[in-house]
């Protein structure tokens, strides 16, 4: 019987680990790339502007203006309809300082703030 | 039974199952590339055209209404697009970026209990491309012509952005 050839054995060995190191290499790329997505859709998906613009809305109305049912009625059935977003806020002048109350849903993120001058 | 080719045979066998394998990772995880850097881009768009919109409804200085409740109170779409293109469509080489858009004011009808769509600002024809949807509140006083309807009310104003 003819001996075995055993002498490219280390060529062999040297062609597993260079196949090993692009198999891990191109694990590491299929993930950088899940990671950028799911990061640029949170971003998208939270609704940061829309609770800004709320807020500042709120802010640049004067406090008798606020309890104005017109303007309730603005603010609220258009964040409805427009934003897909349930917001409620009221004006609490039964205390010693005036109170406002902010509600906002839009079913994945929910927010609510207190808010009164000092 | 000659055998002396074995291992040549188990590195052939091993060699395919791991190309094909490394082949089939890089081309999935390259096709993920697509989608991701669509969501980049509109974020970017997004962020861009609300950051124009808050520009756009600061006033220049107390008392006085801002650009936005300018030109729609006085119903000028000329003045919005004077206003909103060099804000988002400069670029720091002088030349301009290709950015259009089209924007809506929408109010609350009392009389109807129903959302109204004033479409303001229409210039270019949008045909389905990557687009981003901003809002801003705006307060109008007093409206004039289209935007009569607007007295004393708070609209919400609706840009669509999309890369021409």
């Amino acid at each position: 019987m003819a001996r075995l050839n055993d002498s490219g054995q280390w060529i062999v060995m040297m062609g597993f680990i260079v196949s090993i190191a692009i198999f891990l290499l191109a694990l590491v790329v299929a993930e950088s790339a899940i990671v950028g997505k799911t990061t640029s859709e949170s971003v998208l998906e939270f609704p940061k502007t829309d609770i800004q613009d709320l807020r500042s809305e709120l802010m640049t109305l004067t406090w008798e203006d606020l309890d104005k049912t017109n303007y309730q009625y603005d603010i609220v059935n258009l964040s409805l309809e427009r934003k897909n977003a349930v917001v409620r806020y009221q004006l609490d002048q039964t205390g010693e300082v005036p109170i406002l109350y902010i509600h906002y849903n839009n079913g994945i993120t929910q927010y609510n703030e207190i808010y009164f001058e000092d | 039974m000659n055998d002396s080719g074995q291992l040549y045979t188990i590195e052939g066998v091993a060699a395919a199952i791991m190309m094909v394998i490394t082949a089939y990772l890089v081309i999935s995880s390259a096709s993920i590339f697509t989608p991701q850097e669509k969501h980049v881009a509109q974020m970017q768009l997004e962020q861009l055209g609300h950051d124009a919109l808050v520009v756009m409804d600061t006033p220049r200085e107390n008392g006085v209404q801002s650009n936005l409740s300018d030109a729609i109170s006085s119903d000028k779409p000329e003045w919005f697009k004077a206003n909103y293109s060099p804000l988002i469509n400069t670029r720091t080489d002088g030349t301009q970026d290709t950015l259009n858009y089209s924007m809506s004011v929408f109010y609350w009808d009392s009389d109807t209990d129903s959302t109204k769509e004033i479409e303001f600002f229409n210039e270019w024809d949008y045909h389905r491309e990557n687009a981003a949807k901003v809002t801003q509140w705006a307060y109008i006083e007093s409206g004039t012509d289209r935007t009569a309807v607007l007295q004393d009310t708070i609209v919400l104003v609706e840009v669509l952005l999309w890369r021409d």
